[in-house]
């Protein structure tokens, strides 16, 4: 039996997310790859940090070909990570110590080495022939992008055995399913209840917006795809009230709405377009890029909410910037042209801010503050670097740094037997950063993102609040309100690298006493004049309004 | 009591908001409603064209419009405060505007730009009339980059001009700076122009600002600065030169602000200019010149009058400023009849000299020695006028040289004179 937790409909508004490999965060058997029993050992960890859900890659049966996207069986647990017996041992402790568990559904596409996909290519006439897309030229749905330009010259790949074309919109060794056919759309909902019926708290869908294809269109958000979703949240919401969807979909705000649908599609989606606005202002020392991606931003249902991240398993995706804002990026986080993939930058949040405490600060201290669930991508808590020479995107799913000892306590296998090599230079290497060292100082990066959860834990307005920005005449400052109910909190972020002074216009807040959330220090009361702040290089203020 | 600051407090809270920059435009300003806007637009475009990645401050030194020159500045700011504010910029774009006390003048216009160039450490800034009708996007990039990218400290500009105008430029601003600082630079006194921060900070320091050349000319002298103080110089092509609409201003103040700064600088920079003969050509990007010759219709009348009856009511001044010898020749040549009036470039050039030399004795009061070069420029703006009245634009120019030569060979004249007898 496995546990469940308190149905609050909403929970996913107040989460803190910790994304997390299986596979690269503690190995329990020796075999040098993360399982099941090690996430589970480690949940201590993940409860004292605070976060509230962990989101799990994907840990199915699988070729690996593409760090477990390319998935050959949707019921069972790869034998690298475990059995389900003990994935359903880890889900229990994980609820048992309040935390949700999210897991990946690859809807769009399987490994080519599924069944599925083997009795389909077998014969024209195989029953699960029309399981996937089939054609006998590589000329239609010419209007689709390739979007791993780097290693994809088309969308379609012949297929020697069964003669014909079939379409992939990722690698091609990845065959999309084909969602017109209603066989396919029932026997994913089939897989997907087979994980809700376990007691899982969310799917993370991915590449959720190519499901379906129709010609002389983009093959992205079309109203089909949309009807599927729409299918599936109303079974969810039917017969596992409280379970939450969170699209991928790497799209511009006003194309992503529409997945929130009236509140009836996704509860989650992520703002993938201000992620790298965030590193921009940050780098441009200005806060025009955040705010003006914001401003864009539509307004979503009441019950839904965006996912804001800063790193995670992926490269930076600059696919949703200008050129000129991609070559900026490139130029200022990716000089080397080995840090570039694809469309992105493949570097760990750290790595890309040059190991500076006070710039991966204020870049968490957005991330927990502005209108969203934030997500933690694992080792971003205690600053791990990256590897761009291990190729694609290996350099930033490296072992979890435990201590200094033995292949950094991620496991107890001969160093050559780990899936990926643990980092060893004198600055990210695991005896220089790593849990066991910075749990042992109240000021670590650890130490510091723990307190700064837990601060944005104690008030809801973080997940559920509205947003104002206030614009202050100095553009290196990004200063906003959270408000709901009666909780106001203002947030003032000082994006340059030097000291600035600040005059807030906060005259409607005019009477209410600033208290400054980390150390709980009084600052002045709002009066009519401008209130004037001088903040150090990187500062950030979260400041609750009270009025008293 | 502490000496009163030329940037308000409200200036100085704007200047805060904007923070250090790299680049820093400067637009002095006096009721320019109807064309700043235009240059705005072109200095917009021009900055998020080659420049997307500075940090970029336009800022207005207003001399009391009454207009609405200092809104339509702050509304070309690029910001998330404009509604809908320009996507293609990377950054904000503050456009500031500050009103200088004491009324227009661009000389205190400029020492506001200085002082805010040194207080935001601009790295490249620009000084750029508001009158500049038809100032493109590319002059940012040809004045700025040669400071920003290739570490000059003043960039002047170059333009076409038609063979008939910058007749004071031509004929006493280019040859006499070449000739005294050994420097060919054909716009000292530029409408626009670039300078390095290092330059700015240089200049702001100079103890100049309460004085004459403080409020009018300064322009001119921080090109003189640049030569004295060892800056690096170059000069840039921007192309057809910008036409006023305005009336041409007094040519008695214009004197004041030319050949008054010329002469006065003289005396700042003696071991500087002393010691040199000749001069050297200047870095420049594009043509070092470009002459237009369609027709254009100059009264020379005007000029030979005004020429003959200075010669005749100044009599008694030009006798204490010039030689006999000079003298001579000029009421000579004020008693011929137009068409066979002509004031060589020889003689020109040993009055204008003579002048100088007058101006550091102080013979008599120094402005009464400024407004008396005014009716002899005249003679010989017509002379330049006759001479070049069928010219192409080769012998425009061979005959701009031939003049430029002759202050230089004349030098020694001067020199001579200085501390010597008249």
């Amino acid at each position: 039996m496995v546990l469940a937790l308190p149905q609050d409909g909403l929970w996913y508004k107040d989460a803190v997310i910790y994304q997390v490999h299986v596979r690269a965060f503690h190995d329990s058997n020796g075999d040098g790859i993360g399982d099941f029993l090690g996430l589970a050992q480690k949940l201590d960890y993940v409860q004292d940090l605070g976060v509230t859900a962990l989101w799990l890659m994907p840990f199915f049966p699988s070729p690996l070909r593409d760090d477990g996207y390319d998935i050959s069986d949707y019921q069972s647990v790869h034998p690298h990570y475990g059995t389900l017996d003990e994935f359903k041992l880890f889900l229990n402790a994980a609820h048992e110590r309040g935390i949700r568990v999210i897991i990946e559904m690859v809807l769009n596409h399987t490994s080519d080495q599924h069944p599925w996909f083997q009795e389909s290519r077998s014969s024209p006439s195989n029953p699960r022939r029309g399981w996937y897309v089939w054609s006998d030229t590589d000329t239609r749905y010419r209007g689709a992008r390739i979007i791993f330009i780097d290693t994809e010259l088309s969308n379609w790949a012949w297929d020697p055995v069964s003669k014909a074309y079939y379409w992939h919109r990722f690698f091609s060794h990845q065959p999309d399913l084909n969602y017109d056919n209603p066989a396919v759309r029932e026997e994913m909902w089939n897989m997907m209840k087979f994980w809700l019926d376990m007691g899982i708290d969310g799917f993370r869908l991915d590449a959720v917006p190519y499901l379906v294809e129709r010609d002389g269109t983009n093959c992205e958000n079309l109203p089909e795809t949309h009807a599927v979703i729409k299918d599936y949240r109303a079974r969810i919401d039917q017969q596992f009230p409280g379970r939450m969807l969170l699209a991928e979909a790497n799209q511009w705000p006003a194309d992503l709405r529409p997945y929130f649908g009236d509140g009836d599609e996704f509860q989650m989606a992520f703002h993938f377009p201000l992620m790298p606005r965030m590193f921009m202002g940050l780098k441009l020392e200005d806060r025009k890029p955040i705010t003006e991606i914001l401003q864009q931003t539509p307004a979503i249902p009441e019950n839904c909410q965006w996912c804001l991240f800063l790193r995670n398993h992926d490269e930076l995706t600059l696919e949703m910037v200008t050129d000129m804002e991609r070559d900026y990026m490139y130029d200022e986080y990716a000089h080397d042209k080995s840090m570039r993939l694809n469309l992105g930058i493949r570097r760990r949040l750290a790595p890309l801010l040059d190991n500076d405490r006070r710039r991966i600060e204020l870049m968490n201290g957005m991330l927990m503050s502005l209108p969203g669930t934030p997500i933690i991508y694992y080792g971003d808590e205690i600053g791990m670097g990256d590897n761009v020479k291990l190729g694609d995107r290996n350099g930033v799913r490296t072992p979890m740094q435990w201590n200094g000892g033995w292949n950094g306590g991620f496991s107890v296998a001969d160093p050559e037997s780990l899936y990926s090599p643990l980092l060893l230079n004198p600055v990210y290497g695991f005896q220089a950063v790593n849990v066991q060292s910075q749990k042992r100082f109240e000021h670590s990066l650890f130490s510091w993102t723990k307190h700064l959860i837990n601060v944005r834990k104690s008030m809801p307005v973080f997940g559920r609040g509205s947003i104002e920005f206030l614009y202050p005449a100095n553009h290196r400052v990004l200063a906003y309100v959270r408000q709901s109910g009666k909780d106001s909190i203002l947030v003032v972020n000082n994006l340059s690298s030097s000291a600035q002074a600040v005059e807030l216009d906060l005259r409607r807040y005019k009477g209410n006493i600033l208290i400054e959330m980390f150390g709980r220090n009084i600052f002045p009361r709002v009066g009519d004049l401008p209130y004037l702040l001088t903040m150090g290089p990187y500062q950030f203020y979260w400041f609750r309004l009270r009025k008293i | 009591m502490a000496e009163e600051s030329i940037l308000t407090d409200d200036f100085l809270r704007e200047l805060i908001n904007v923070g250090e920059v790299d680049i820093l435009i400067g637009v002095p300003t006096y009721n320019d409603a109807e064309t700043v806007g235009q240059v705005l637009q072109a200095l917009r475009a021009g900055l998020l064209q080659y420049f997307p990645r500075l940090r970029a401050v336009i800022i207005n030194a207003d001399g009391g419009s009454k207009d609405a020159t200092q809104d339509l500045v702050r509304a070309a700011s690029i910001s998330d405060l404009q509604h809908g504010s320009d996507l293609r910029a990377l950054r904000t774009l503050h456009c500031i505007s500050t009103q200088y006390p004491g009324g227009a003048s661009k000389g205190t216009a400029l020492h506001t730009i200085l002082a805010a160039a040194d207080l935001l450490r601009a790295t490249g800034c620009a000084i750029i009339s508001a009158d500049s009708a038809n100032f493109q996007p590319e002059w940012v990039e040809s004045l700025l980059r040669p400071v920003c990218h290739d570490n000059f400290d003043l960039v002047t500009p170059v333009y076409r001009r038609h063979k008939f105008d910058g007749l004071l430029v031509r004929n006493l601003l280019y040859p006499m700076t070449r000739a005294i600082y050994s420097r060919r630079i054909r716009e000292p006194y530029p409408a626009e122009f670039a300078f390095s921060g290092r330059l700015a900070g240089y200049f702001l320091g100079q103890d100049i600002w309460s004085q004459d050349v403080g409020r009018a000319g300064a322009e001119f002298y921080l090109t003189i600065s640049t030569i004295a103080g060892g800056f690096r110089l170059a000069q840039s092509f921007l192309g057809t030169r910008p036409h006023s609409e305005r009336a041409a201003p007094d040519l008695v103040p214009a004197m004041r602000m030319t050949a008054g700064v010329l002469f006065w600088s003289m005396e700042q920079n003696f071991s500087a200019w002393s010691a040199s003969m000749g001069s050297q050509p200047v870095p420049t990007i594009g043509p070092e010149h470009e002459i237009s010759l369609e027709p254009l219709r100059v009264s020379r009348k005007r000029l030979h009058q005004m020429f003959v009856r200075g010669v005749a009511e100044l009599a008694p001044v030009l006798k204490t400023i010039l030689s006999a010898q000079t003298l001579s020749e000029l009421e000579q040549a004020a008693a011929v009849p137009e068409e066979e009036f002509c004031y060589s470039n020889e003689s020109w050039v040993r009055t204008v000299y003579e002048f100088a030399a007058a101006y550091h004795k102080t013979v008599i009061s120094r402005d009464h020695i400024v407004q008396a070069l005014v009716p002899l420029y005249r003679g010989r703006a017509h002379t330049f006028l006759v001479e070049n009245r069928d010219a192409s634009a080769d012998e425009v120019e061979s005959n701009i040289e031939t003049l430029c030569l002759t202050f230089e060979r004349m030098k020694p004249n001067l020199l001579g004179m200085w501390d010597g007898g008249k």
